[in-house]
């Protein structure tokens, strides 16, 4: 699971509440991270093999590798673009309903 | 993490069981909002970006696209609503 996460070893374990609250939210935020990598890591995989390897050979070429490395460049920014402009319009439309603003978030 | 499962939640003080319910609602918010991030790239990335990849960059256009595509997309959710308004009050 500590896949990217640090694995924090050796560390007491958490006995006040101050501490057992710390522990939980960093644990909370490992796996949020964890689980909105993995999203985003398979959906990679799925539109840049699309892109990059129209016709499967016996191994990946060059031109289909350095593909890859653009595809996931590409994906990512378009990722963040996307985000952006739902936020953007999530946070007017519920500013016209008197929601919450939530013009100050991001991911 | 194993010694993760063994805390003991029982400890924890009303300020910061309080704390924690707020914090873990605005976690689920974004967890929320990223999900549908997550389907909405996957959907217009397809619209979007078609032909060779030849970049790692967000050209303009495609960014144009990217921002078209979740506000039509935004446009439609709430047109489908509308229609259905219409149609419940026949």
């Amino acid at each position: 699971m500590a896949l990217f996460g640090s694995s924090s070893p050796a560390e007491s374990t958490p006995s006040t509440s101050q501490e057992i609250k710390a522990s939980l939210i960093r644990q909370v935020q490992e796996e949020a991270a964890m689980s909105n990598a993995r999203n985003l890591i398979g959906k990679v995989n799925e539109h840049c093999f699309e892109a990059c390897v129209p016709t499967p050979g016996n191994s990946l070429t060059t031109k289909e590798s350095t593909c890859l490395s653009q595809c996931m460049e590409k994906y990512i920014g378009f990722w963040n673009a996307t985000s952006r402009a739902y936020i953007a319009r999530v946070s007017k439309e519920s500013k016209n309903l008197g929601g919450a603003d939530l013009s100050g978030l991001s991911m | 993490m194993d010694s993760q499962t063994q805390l003991d939640i029982a400890k924890l003080n009303d300020a910061d069981r309080k704390e924690l319910t707020q914090y873990l609602a605005n976690e689920a918010q974004k967890s929320n909002i990223q999900q549908s991030v997550h389907g909405l790239a996957d959907i217009c990335w397809k619209k979007c970006i078609s032909g060779k990849i030849s970049s790692g960059r967000l050209d303009q256009p495609e960014e144009a696209c990217a921002q078209n595509c979740v506000d039509r997309w935004m446009d439609t959710n709430f047109a489908v609503l509308k229609h259905l308004e219409i149609l419940r009050g026949q």
